[in-house]
Protein backbone atom coordinates (compact mmCIF):
# COMPACT_ATOMS: atom_id res chain seq x y z
CA UNK A 1 0.00 0.00 0.00
CA UNK A 2 0.76 4.07 -0.70
CA UNK A 3 1.05 5.56 1.98
CA UNK A 4 -0.80 9.21 1.49
CA UNK A 5 0.89 12.11 2.81
CA UNK A 6 -1.05 13.84 5.11
CA UNK A 7 -4.74 13.75 6.01
CA UNK A 8 -5.96 11.19 3.67
CA UNK A 9 -9.50 12.08 2.58
CA UNK A 10 -10.34 8.34 2.58
CA UNK A 11 -9.12 5.77 4.87
CA UNK A 12 -10.10 2.32 4.64
CA UNK A 13 -9.22 -0.54 7.29
CA UNK A 14 -10.14 -4.37 6.89
CA UNK A 15 -13.82 -3.92 5.66
CA UNK A 16 -15.91 -6.62 5.57
CA UNK A 17 -19.43 -6.38 4.80
CA UNK A 18 -22.05 -9.24 4.74
CA UNK A 19 -25.63 -9.33 3.17
CA UNK A 20 -28.38 -10.84 4.23
CA UNK A 21 -29.38 -12.89 1.68
CA UNK A 22 -32.11 -15.39 1.38
CA UNK A 23 -29.65 -18.14 1.00
CA UNK A 24 -27.76 -17.25 3.96
CA UNK A 25 -25.48 -14.35 4.46
CA UNK A 26 -23.53 -13.24 1.37
CA UNK A 27 -19.62 -11.63 1.84
CA UNK A 28 -19.75 -9.30 -0.38
CA UNK A 29 -16.80 -7.78 0.84
CA UNK A 30 -13.56 -9.48 3.12
CA UNK A 31 -10.73 -7.30 4.31
CA UNK A 32 -11.00 -4.22 2.22
CA UNK A 33 -8.05 -1.64 2.72
CA UNK A 34 -8.27 1.58 0.86
CA UNK A 35 -6.99 5.09 0.90
CA UNK A 36 -7.33 8.25 -1.29
CA UNK A 37 -5.16 10.77 -0.30
CA UNK A 38 -6.46 14.52 -1.00
CA UNK A 39 -6.41 15.71 -3.74
CA UNK A 40 -5.73 12.20 -5.14
CA UNK A 41 -8.27 10.95 -8.04
CA UNK A 42 -8.22 6.52 -7.58
CA UNK A 43 -9.97 4.56 -9.75
CA UNK A 44 -11.92 1.23 -8.50
CA UNK A 45 -11.70 -1.16 -11.19
CA UNK A 46 -13.33 -4.94 -10.84
CA UNK A 47 -15.66 -7.15 -12.63
CA UNK A 48 -19.31 -6.72 -11.61
CA UNK A 49 -20.36 -7.97 -8.31
CA UNK A 50 -17.29 -7.62 -7.03
CA UNK A 51 -18.80 -4.89 -4.33
CA UNK A 52 -17.04 -2.01 -5.65
CA UNK A 53 -20.58 -0.33 -5.04
CA UNK A 54 -21.20 -1.93 -2.03
CA UNK A 55 -17.70 -0.43 -1.00
CA UNK A 56 -18.48 3.11 -2.54
CA UNK A 57 -21.93 3.17 -0.71
CA UNK A 58 -20.37 2.36 2.60
CA UNK A 59 -17.57 5.59 2.04
CA UNK A 60 -20.96 7.66 1.44
CA UNK A 61 -22.56 6.92 4.86
CA UNK A 62 -25.31 5.23 3.13
CA UNK A 63 -23.97 1.32 4.36
CA UNK A 64 -23.60 0.49 7.55
CA UNK A 65 -20.54 -2.10 7.63
CA UNK A 66 -20.20 -5.17 9.33
CA UNK A 67 -17.31 -5.02 10.51
CA UNK A 68 -13.53 -2.62 9.46
CA UNK A 69 -12.55 0.69 10.24
CA UNK A 70 -14.16 3.63 7.57
CA UNK A 71 -12.51 7.23 7.88
CA UNK A 72 -13.87 10.01 5.57
CA UNK A 73 -12.40 13.27 5.82
CA UNK A 74 -10.65 12.45 8.86
CA UNK A 75 -14.19 11.50 10.69
CA UNK A 76 -16.94 8.97 10.44
CA UNK A 77 -18.58 8.08 7.11
CA UNK A 78 -21.72 9.72 8.76
CA UNK A 79 -20.00 12.29 10.29
CA UNK A 80 -18.72 13.32 6.41
CA UNK A 81 -22.04 13.27 5.88
CA UNK A 82 -23.78 15.02 8.44
CA UNK A 83 -21.07 17.91 7.29
CA UNK A 84 -21.87 17.52 3.69
CA UNK A 85 -18.41 17.25 2.77
CA UNK A 86 -19.10 14.44 0.29
CA UNK A 87 -21.12 14.91 -3.15
CA UNK A 88 -22.37 11.34 -4.94
CA UNK A 89 -22.67 10.90 -8.82
CA UNK A 90 -24.32 7.54 -10.02
CA UNK A 91 -24.91 5.69 -13.06
CA UNK A 92 -28.15 6.70 -12.88
CA UNK A 93 -28.28 10.34 -12.93
CA UNK A 94 -31.24 10.69 -10.65
CA UNK A 95 -32.53 14.39 -11.59
CA UNK A 96 -35.73 15.80 -10.49
CA UNK A 97 -37.50 15.83 -13.57
CA UNK A 98 -39.88 17.96 -12.35
CA UNK A 99 -36.70 20.98 -12.23
CA UNK A 100 -35.05 22.78 -14.79
CA UNK A 101 -31.36 22.18 -14.73
CA UNK A 102 -31.03 25.38 -12.90
CA UNK A 103 -33.09 23.61 -10.63
CA UNK A 104 -31.35 20.33 -10.08
CA UNK A 105 -28.12 21.96 -9.53
CA UNK A 106 -30.27 24.47 -6.65
CA UNK A 107 -31.06 21.30 -4.82
CA UNK A 108 -27.99 20.48 -3.07
CA UNK A 109 -27.67 23.97 -1.93
CA UNK A 110 -31.40 23.97 -0.36
CA UNK A 111 -30.78 21.03 1.31
CA UNK A 112 -27.55 21.73 3.06
CA UNK A 113 -27.95 25.17 3.31
CA UNK A 114 -24.62 26.30 1.55
CA UNK A 115 -24.56 29.10 -1.13
CA UNK A 116 -22.99 28.82 -4.32
CA UNK A 117 -23.35 30.87 -7.89
CA UNK A 118 -25.73 28.11 -9.44
CA UNK A 119 -25.06 29.91 -13.46
CA UNK A 120 -21.10 29.61 -12.45
CA UNK A 121 -21.92 25.60 -11.53
CA UNK A 122 -23.71 25.23 -14.99
CA UNK A 123 -20.67 27.43 -16.73
CA UNK A 124 -18.10 25.46 -15.21
CA UNK A 125 -19.64 21.87 -16.75
CA UNK A 126 -20.36 23.79 -20.08
CA UNK A 127 -24.21 23.61 -19.91
CA UNK A 128 -24.94 26.97 -18.76
CA UNK A 129 -27.09 28.01 -21.91
CA UNK A 130 -29.65 24.79 -20.45
CA UNK A 131 -30.04 26.51 -17.62
CA UNK A 132 -34.21 26.44 -17.96
CA UNK A 133 -34.48 23.08 -19.72
CA UNK A 134 -35.45 20.11 -17.86
CA UNK A 135 -34.10 16.70 -18.01
CA UNK A 136 -36.46 15.04 -20.29
CA UNK A 137 -35.26 17.11 -22.78
CA UNK A 138 -31.39 16.84 -23.00
CA UNK A 139 -29.15 13.89 -23.94
CA UNK A 140 -27.68 11.31 -21.72
CA UNK A 141 -24.40 13.07 -21.76
CA UNK A 142 -26.17 16.67 -20.78
CA UNK A 143 -27.81 14.60 -17.45
CA UNK A 144 -24.66 13.49 -16.67
CA UNK A 145 -23.37 16.50 -17.10
CA UNK A 146 -26.17 18.54 -14.78
CA UNK A 147 -25.59 15.61 -12.16
CA UNK A 148 -21.58 16.53 -11.79
CA UNK A 149 -22.91 19.77 -11.60
CA UNK A 150 -25.44 18.99 -8.79
CA UNK A 151 -22.61 17.25 -7.12
CA UNK A 152 -20.05 19.79 -6.74
CA UNK A 153 -22.58 22.26 -5.99
CA UNK A 154 -22.61 22.42 -2.01
CA UNK A 155 -18.43 22.44 -2.39
CA UNK A 156 -17.63 18.54 -1.33
CA UNK A 157 -14.22 17.44 -0.54
CA UNK A 158 -14.87 14.00 -1.92
CA UNK A 159 -16.41 13.18 -4.75
CA UNK A 160 -17.68 9.61 -4.68
CA UNK A 161 -19.01 8.75 -8.20
CA UNK A 162 -20.37 5.03 -9.44
CA UNK A 163 -19.80 4.32 -12.87
CA UNK A 164 -20.92 7.50 -13.67
CA UNK A 165 -20.66 7.45 -17.21
CA UNK A 166 -21.28 4.47 -17.58
CA UNK A 167 -24.59 4.40 -19.78
CA UNK A 168 -22.94 6.66 -22.19
CA UNK A 169 -22.00 6.04 -25.46
CA UNK A 170 -18.33 5.77 -26.60
CA UNK A 171 -17.95 9.30 -27.60
CA UNK A 172 -19.93 11.00 -24.73
CA UNK A 173 -18.53 8.80 -22.17
CA UNK A 174 -15.00 10.01 -23.37
CA UNK A 175 -15.91 13.63 -23.91
CA UNK A 176 -17.37 13.42 -20.39
CA UNK A 177 -14.11 12.36 -18.92
CA UNK A 178 -12.32 15.31 -20.27
CA UNK A 179 -14.48 17.07 -18.50
CA UNK A 180 -14.26 15.84 -15.59
CA UNK A 181 -10.33 15.72 -15.38
CA UNK A 182 -10.61 19.63 -16.44
CA UNK A 183 -12.64 20.29 -13.64
CA UNK A 184 -10.53 18.17 -11.01
CA UNK A 185 -7.65 19.68 -12.41
CA UNK A 186 -8.88 23.42 -11.27
CA UNK A 187 -10.03 22.50 -7.82
CA UNK A 188 -8.49 19.10 -7.21
CA UNK A 189 -10.92 17.54 -4.43
CA UNK A 190 -10.59 14.02 -3.90
CA UNK A 191 -12.10 11.81 -5.86
CA UNK A 192 -13.03 7.63 -5.67
CA UNK A 193 -14.10 6.66 -8.85
CA UNK A 194 -15.64 3.40 -9.68
CA UNK A 195 -15.92 1.98 -12.97
CA UNK A 196 -15.85 -1.30 -14.92
CA UNK A 197 -13.99 0.24 -17.60
CA UNK A 198 -10.14 -0.38 -17.57
CA UNK A 199 -9.22 2.39 -20.59
CA UNK A 200 -11.02 4.95 -18.45
CA UNK A 201 -9.53 4.29 -14.90
CA UNK A 202 -5.79 4.33 -16.61
CA UNK A 203 -6.81 7.61 -18.19
CA UNK A 204 -8.51 9.22 -15.42
CA UNK A 205 -6.95 8.53 -12.07
CA UNK A 206 -3.42 8.60 -10.20
CA UNK A 207 -4.05 5.45 -9.07
CA UNK A 208 -5.79 2.55 -10.03
CA UNK A 209 -6.82 -0.31 -7.47
CA UNK A 210 -7.95 -3.73 -9.10
CA UNK A 211 -10.54 -5.65 -7.35
CA UNK A 212 -11.75 -9.35 -6.90
CA UNK A 213 -14.99 -10.51 -6.81
CA UNK A 214 -16.66 -13.15 -4.00
CA UNK A 215 -15.75 -12.01 -1.71
CA UNK A 216 -14.52 -8.26 -3.22
CA UNK A 217 -11.18 -7.51 -2.09
CA UNK A 218 -8.42 -5.25 -3.42
CA UNK A 219 -6.28 -7.58 -4.89
CA UNK A 220 -3.69 -4.94 -7.02
CA UNK A 221 -2.61 -1.30 -6.77
CA UNK A 222 -1.27 0.49 -9.96
CA UNK A 223 0.21 4.04 -9.92
CA UNK A 224 -0.58 5.60 -12.84
CA UNK A 225 2.40 7.76 -13.93
CA UNK A 226 1.18 9.62 -16.54
CA UNK A 227 1.40 13.62 -17.54
CA UNK A 228 -1.20 16.00 -16.19
CA UNK A 229 -3.28 17.36 -17.54
CA UNK A 230 -3.24 14.26 -19.67
CA UNK A 231 -2.68 14.58 -23.26
CA UNK A 232 -4.82 13.80 -25.85
CA UNK A 233 -3.21 10.87 -27.73
CA UNK A 234 -2.34 9.46 -24.07
CA UNK A 235 -4.29 6.57 -25.19
CA UNK A 236 -2.01 5.36 -28.11
CA UNK A 237 1.44 5.60 -26.20
CA UNK A 238 3.30 2.80 -25.42
CA UNK A 239 3.13 3.81 -21.26
CA UNK A 240 -0.93 4.04 -21.98
CA UNK A 241 -0.69 0.39 -23.22
CA UNK A 242 1.82 -1.08 -20.58
CA UNK A 243 -0.52 -0.02 -18.20
CA UNK A 244 -3.71 -0.93 -19.32
CA UNK A 245 -1.76 -4.27 -19.79
CA UNK A 246 -0.86 -4.57 -16.01
CA UNK A 247 -4.33 -4.01 -14.75
CA UNK A 248 -6.00 -6.13 -17.61
CA UNK A 249 -3.18 -9.04 -15.87
CA UNK A 250 -4.39 -8.13 -12.47
CA UNK A 251 -7.92 -8.87 -12.93
CA UNK A 252 -6.81 -11.78 -14.89
CA UNK A 253 -5.17 -13.31 -11.88
CA UNK A 254 -7.07 -12.32 -9.40
CA UNK A 255 -8.30 -15.71 -8.00
CA UNK B 1 -43.07 24.82 -6.07
CA UNK B 2 -41.03 24.28 -9.31
CA UNK B 3 -43.79 21.43 -10.18
CA UNK B 4 -45.90 24.37 -11.11
CA UNK B 5 -43.89 26.26 -13.35
CA UNK B 6 -45.48 24.85 -16.10
CA UNK B 7 -44.01 24.94 -19.86
CA UNK B 8 -43.05 27.95 -20.93
CA UNK B 9 -40.39 28.22 -18.80
CA UNK B 10 -38.88 25.55 -21.03
CA UNK B 11 -39.08 27.37 -24.03
CA UNK B 12 -39.11 24.63 -26.46
CA UNK B 13 -37.68 21.32 -27.14
CA UNK B 14 -34.51 20.85 -27.91
CA UNK B 15 -32.82 18.35 -29.00
CA UNK B 16 -28.96 18.56 -27.96
CA UNK B 17 -26.99 16.27 -29.89
CA UNK B 18 -24.18 14.69 -28.74
CA UNK B 19 -21.23 15.73 -26.94
CA UNK B 20 -18.81 17.46 -29.41
CA UNK B 21 -14.90 17.14 -29.07
CA UNK B 22 -13.38 19.78 -27.34
CA UNK B 23 -12.96 20.22 -23.29
CA UNK B 24 -13.96 24.17 -23.18
CA UNK B 25 -16.89 23.70 -25.63
CA UNK B 26 -19.91 25.03 -24.37
CA UNK B 27 -23.42 23.79 -25.33
CA UNK B 28 -25.82 25.60 -27.19
CA UNK B 29 -29.50 24.91 -26.99
CA UNK B 30 -30.77 24.86 -30.87
CA UNK B 31 -33.37 27.47 -32.24
CA UNK B 32 -36.19 26.04 -29.84
CA UNK B 33 -39.28 25.42 -32.04
CA UNK B 34 -42.43 26.22 -30.66
CA UNK B 35 -44.12 24.05 -28.58
CA UNK B 36 -47.88 25.27 -29.95
CA UNK B 37 -50.20 24.74 -27.67
CA UNK B 38 -53.25 23.22 -28.84
CA UNK B 39 -54.83 25.82 -31.15
CA UNK B 40 -59.15 26.44 -31.47
CA UNK B 41 -58.99 24.05 -34.79
CA UNK B 42 -56.66 21.68 -32.76
CA UNK B 43 -59.39 21.13 -30.26
CA UNK B 44 -62.40 21.62 -32.90
CA UNK B 45 -60.55 18.65 -34.59
CA UNK B 46 -60.51 16.53 -31.48
CA UNK B 47 -63.84 17.19 -30.70
CA UNK B 48 -65.70 16.49 -34.21
CA UNK B 49 -65.79 12.71 -34.30
CA UNK B 50 -67.18 12.20 -31.28
CA UNK B 51 -69.62 15.22 -31.48
CA UNK B 52 -71.10 14.28 -35.00
CA UNK B 53 -71.55 10.33 -33.50
CA UNK B 54 -73.69 11.87 -30.69
CA UNK B 55 -75.52 14.02 -33.29
CA UNK B 56 -76.25 11.31 -35.45
CA UNK B 57 -77.35 8.93 -32.24
CA UNK B 58 -79.85 11.51 -30.89
CA UNK B 59 -81.03 12.33 -34.66
CA UNK B 60 -81.62 7.82 -35.23
CA UNK B 61 -83.00 8.05 -31.51
CA UNK B 62 -85.86 10.96 -32.14
CA UNK B 63 -86.87 9.17 -35.38
CA UNK B 64 -87.34 5.86 -33.77
CA UNK B 65 -89.16 7.01 -31.22
CA UNK B 66 -91.74 9.22 -33.97
CA UNK B 67 -92.21 6.80 -36.34
CA UNK B 68 -93.23 3.97 -33.88
CA UNK B 69 -94.97 5.95 -31.31
CA UNK B 70 -92.59 4.74 -28.75
CA UNK B 71 -94.44 5.19 -25.11
CA UNK B 72 -92.71 8.46 -23.26
CA UNK B 73 -92.87 7.00 -19.76
CA UNK B 74 -90.76 3.57 -21.65
CA UNK B 75 -88.07 5.98 -23.75
CA UNK B 76 -88.70 9.64 -23.98
CA UNK B 77 -87.82 11.50 -27.17
CA UNK B 78 -84.56 13.69 -26.80
CA UNK B 79 -86.91 16.30 -27.78
CA UNK B 80 -89.03 15.61 -24.62
CA UNK B 81 -85.73 15.37 -22.60
CA UNK B 82 -84.53 19.04 -23.50
CA UNK B 83 -88.44 19.99 -23.33
CA UNK B 84 -88.10 18.15 -19.40
CA UNK B 85 -85.04 20.63 -18.66
CA UNK B 86 -85.99 23.80 -20.82
CA UNK B 87 -89.26 23.50 -18.01
CA UNK B 88 -87.45 24.50 -15.43
CA UNK B 89 -83.70 24.86 -15.59
CA UNK B 90 -83.37 26.03 -12.34
CA UNK B 91 -84.60 23.47 -10.32
CA UNK B 92 -81.83 20.94 -12.84
CA UNK B 93 -78.93 23.49 -12.27
CA UNK B 94 -80.02 24.06 -8.30
CA UNK B 95 -79.76 20.36 -7.90
CA UNK B 96 -76.88 20.07 -9.91
CA UNK B 97 -74.96 22.44 -7.57
CA UNK B 98 -75.86 20.77 -4.51
CA UNK B 99 -74.90 17.16 -6.30
CA UNK B 100 -71.51 18.40 -7.64
CA UNK B 101 -71.06 20.00 -3.83
CA UNK B 102 -71.73 16.84 -2.65
CA UNK B 103 -69.12 15.06 -4.77
CA UNK B 104 -65.99 17.58 -4.35
CA UNK B 105 -66.76 18.10 -0.65
CA UNK B 106 -66.67 14.08 -0.40
CA UNK B 107 -63.51 13.63 -2.75
CA UNK B 108 -61.92 16.25 -0.41
CA UNK B 109 -62.69 14.22 2.81
CA UNK B 110 -62.06 11.09 1.06
CA UNK B 111 -58.84 11.51 -0.98
CA UNK B 112 -57.86 13.88 1.42
CA UNK B 113 -57.85 11.84 4.37
CA UNK B 114 -56.57 8.80 2.44
CA UNK B 115 -53.77 10.79 0.97
CA UNK B 116 -52.58 11.70 4.75
CA UNK B 117 -52.55 8.36 5.49
CA UNK B 118 -51.09 7.03 2.86
CA UNK B 119 -48.44 9.41 3.94
CA UNK B 120 -48.23 7.34 7.66
CA UNK B 121 -48.27 3.94 5.15
CA UNK B 122 -45.91 5.13 2.84
CA UNK B 123 -43.04 5.87 6.01
CA UNK B 124 -43.55 2.11 8.17
CA UNK B 125 -44.48 -0.89 6.64
CA UNK B 126 -45.63 -2.12 9.94
CA UNK B 127 -48.35 0.26 9.96
CA UNK B 128 -49.77 -0.56 6.52
CA UNK B 129 -49.66 -4.05 6.98
CA UNK B 130 -51.94 -2.98 10.10
CA UNK B 131 -54.12 -0.57 8.21
CA UNK B 132 -54.17 -2.31 4.51
CA UNK B 133 -56.64 -4.95 5.68
CA UNK B 134 -59.14 -2.44 7.54
CA UNK B 135 -58.66 -0.36 4.29
CA UNK B 136 -59.31 -3.04 2.05
CA UNK B 137 -63.10 -3.88 4.12
CA UNK B 138 -63.83 -0.52 3.38
CA UNK B 139 -63.50 -1.03 -0.06
CA UNK B 140 -65.53 -4.18 -0.28
CA UNK B 141 -68.47 -2.27 1.88
CA UNK B 142 -71.25 -1.58 -0.73
CA UNK B 143 -71.76 2.13 -0.61
CA UNK B 144 -75.79 1.30 -1.37
CA UNK B 145 -75.37 -0.55 2.23
CA UNK B 146 -73.85 2.14 4.08
CA UNK B 147 -75.66 5.09 2.65
CA UNK B 148 -78.90 4.49 5.13
CA UNK B 149 -76.93 4.02 8.25
CA UNK B 150 -75.00 7.35 7.61
CA UNK B 151 -78.48 8.52 7.28
CA UNK B 152 -79.38 7.73 10.50
CA UNK B 153 -76.66 8.97 11.95
CA UNK B 154 -75.97 12.25 10.95
CA UNK B 155 -79.68 12.99 9.61
CA UNK B 156 -81.07 14.94 6.52
CA UNK B 157 -77.81 17.64 5.77
CA UNK B 158 -74.92 17.39 3.55
CA UNK B 159 -73.34 14.94 5.85
CA UNK B 160 -74.55 11.46 4.92
CA UNK B 161 -73.69 12.50 1.21
CA UNK B 162 -70.34 13.78 1.70
CA UNK B 163 -69.37 10.73 3.70
CA UNK B 164 -70.91 8.15 1.21
CA UNK B 165 -68.69 10.25 -1.31
CA UNK B 166 -65.74 10.20 1.05
CA UNK B 167 -65.91 6.23 1.33
CA UNK B 168 -66.27 5.64 -2.14
CA UNK B 169 -63.01 7.47 -3.19
CA UNK B 170 -61.14 6.44 -0.14
CA UNK B 171 -59.26 3.55 -1.44
CA UNK B 172 -58.24 4.56 -4.97
CA UNK B 173 -56.41 7.05 -3.36
CA UNK B 174 -55.33 5.22 -0.83
CA UNK B 175 -53.19 2.41 -2.80
CA UNK B 176 -52.20 4.80 -5.35
CA UNK B 177 -51.07 7.57 -3.14
CA UNK B 178 -49.02 5.02 -1.35
CA UNK B 179 -47.27 3.05 -4.41
CA UNK B 180 -47.01 7.06 -5.38
CA UNK B 181 -45.01 7.80 -2.81
CA UNK B 182 -42.52 4.55 -2.89
CA UNK B 183 -41.77 5.21 -6.55
CA UNK B 184 -38.93 7.36 -5.81
CA UNK B 185 -35.82 7.07 -8.15
CA UNK B 186 -33.07 5.42 -6.26
CA UNK B 187 -30.75 7.05 -7.45
CA UNK B 188 -32.11 10.66 -7.02
CA UNK B 189 -33.14 9.39 -2.98
CA UNK B 190 -29.17 8.24 -2.75
CA UNK B 191 -28.07 11.65 -3.81
CA UNK B 192 -30.00 13.18 -0.98
CA UNK B 193 -29.14 10.75 1.84
CA UNK B 194 -26.08 11.07 1.33
CA UNK B 195 -26.22 15.06 2.00
CA UNK B 196 -27.95 13.53 5.03
CA UNK B 197 -31.58 14.99 3.96
CA UNK B 198 -34.03 14.97 6.90
CA UNK B 199 -37.12 12.45 6.55
CA UNK B 200 -38.85 16.18 5.87
CA UNK B 201 -37.06 17.38 2.96
CA UNK B 202 -36.84 13.92 1.51
CA UNK B 203 -40.86 13.88 1.64
CA UNK B 204 -41.23 17.12 0.07
CA UNK B 205 -38.47 17.24 -2.46
CA UNK B 206 -38.95 13.73 -3.51
CA UNK B 207 -41.60 11.78 -2.65
CA UNK B 208 -44.46 13.88 -2.86
CA UNK B 209 -43.45 15.18 -6.18
CA UNK B 210 -42.95 11.69 -6.83
CA UNK B 211 -46.56 10.70 -6.02
CA UNK B 212 -48.04 13.15 -8.31
CA UNK B 213 -48.62 11.15 -11.29
CA UNK B 214 -50.17 8.19 -9.06
CA UNK B 215 -52.16 10.53 -7.13
CA UNK B 216 -53.83 12.82 -10.39
CA UNK B 217 -54.54 9.30 -11.51
CA UNK B 218 -55.91 8.35 -8.66
CA UNK B 219 -58.09 11.68 -8.52
CA UNK B 220 -59.61 10.66 -12.36
CA UNK B 221 -60.56 7.02 -11.34
CA UNK B 222 -61.98 8.81 -8.27
CA UNK B 223 -64.22 11.74 -9.16
CA UNK B 224 -67.06 9.75 -10.81
CA UNK B 225 -67.01 7.44 -8.38
CA UNK B 226 -67.38 10.34 -5.54
CA UNK B 227 -70.79 11.73 -8.12
CA UNK B 228 -72.22 8.05 -7.75
CA UNK B 229 -71.91 8.27 -3.92
CA UNK B 230 -73.44 11.32 -3.96
CA UNK B 231 -76.32 10.29 -6.13
CA UNK B 232 -76.72 7.59 -4.13
CA UNK B 233 -76.78 8.89 -0.94
CA UNK B 234 -79.36 11.76 -1.90
CA UNK B 235 -81.43 9.53 -3.34
CA UNK B 236 -81.53 7.57 0.11
CA UNK B 237 -82.06 10.83 1.59
CA UNK B 238 -84.35 12.49 -1.45
CA UNK B 239 -83.82 15.71 -0.22
CA UNK B 240 -81.99 17.82 -1.78
CA UNK B 241 -79.73 16.90 -5.37
CA UNK B 242 -79.96 15.17 -8.82
CA UNK B 243 -80.69 11.99 -6.11
CA UNK B 244 -83.94 13.98 -5.21
CA UNK B 245 -85.11 14.46 -9.05
CA UNK B 246 -84.32 11.02 -9.72
CA UNK B 247 -86.51 9.33 -6.60
CA UNK B 248 -89.30 12.51 -7.49
CA UNK B 249 -89.67 11.68 -11.22
CA UNK B 250 -89.37 7.18 -10.76
CA UNK B 251 -92.41 7.70 -8.30
CA UNK B 252 -94.15 9.34 -10.41
CA UNK B 253 -92.79 7.58 -13.81
CA UNK B 254 -91.46 11.37 -15.49
CA UNK B 255 -89.17 9.19 -17.44
CA UNK B 256 -88.21 12.64 -19.39
CA UNK B 257 -87.49 14.17 -15.87
CA UNK B 258 -85.59 11.00 -15.13
CA UNK B 259 -83.48 11.25 -18.48
CA UNK B 260 -82.65 14.97 -18.15
CA UNK B 261 -81.53 14.03 -14.12
CA UNK B 262 -78.96 11.60 -16.10
CA UNK B 263 -78.28 13.74 -18.47
CA UNK B 264 -77.17 16.41 -15.94
CA UNK B 265 -75.30 13.99 -14.26
CA UNK B 266 -73.35 13.03 -17.11
CA UNK B 267 -72.41 16.23 -17.48
CA UNK B 268 -71.20 16.64 -14.06
CA UNK B 269 -68.94 13.91 -14.62
CA UNK B 270 -67.56 15.01 -17.83
CA UNK B 271 -66.29 18.30 -16.57
CA UNK B 272 -64.59 17.22 -13.87
CA UNK B 273 -62.58 14.59 -15.63
CA UNK B 274 -61.62 17.09 -18.10
CA UNK B 275 -60.92 19.20 -15.12
CA UNK B 276 -58.14 16.40 -13.69
CA UNK B 277 -56.99 16.09 -17.42
CA UNK B 278 -56.30 19.42 -17.85
CA UNK B 279 -54.55 19.63 -14.08
CA UNK B 280 -52.79 16.51 -15.19
CA UNK B 281 -51.79 18.26 -18.07
CA UNK B 282 -50.33 21.31 -16.38
CA UNK B 283 -48.69 19.78 -13.65
CA UNK B 284 -47.11 16.18 -15.05
CA UNK B 285 -45.27 17.86 -18.22
CA UNK B 286 -42.06 16.26 -16.76
CA UNK B 287 -43.47 12.84 -16.29
CA UNK B 288 -43.66 10.11 -19.21
CA UNK B 289 -47.47 10.09 -19.72
CA UNK B 290 -46.87 13.75 -21.06
CA UNK B 291 -43.28 13.45 -22.82
CA UNK B 292 -44.57 10.16 -24.74
CA UNK B 293 -41.27 8.32 -24.06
Amino acid sequence: MTTVIGVPAVRVRGLSHRYRGDGGPLLALAGVELEVGAGEFVALVGPSGCGKSTLLRVVAGLLEVSGGAVDVLAGSATAARAGHRVGLVTQEPGLLPWRTVAGNIALPLEVTGARADVDALLARVGIAAFARYHPHELSGGMRQRVALARALAHGPRLLLMDEPFGSLDEFAREAMGRELLRIWERDRVSVLFVTHSIREAVLLADRVLVMSAAPGRIVAELPVHLPRPRPRALDETPEFAALLHRVREALGGAP
Amino acid sequence: MSVLAGREAAGGAPEPGDLLEGTEWVAAPPSARSRARPAFGAALRIAAPPLLAAALALTLWEAWVRAFEVREYLVPAPSAVLRALAADPARYLGAARVTLAHALGGLAVGAGSAFLLAVVMAHSRPLERALYPLAILVKVTPVVAVAPLFLIWFGFNAWPKVLVAALITFFPMLVNAVTGLRSVEPAAFDFLRALDASRWQLFWKLRLPSSLPYVLAALRISVPLAVIGAVVAEWFAADTGVGQIIVIANGELDTPTLFAAVLVLALIGVTLTLAIAYIEHRVLFWHESSTGV
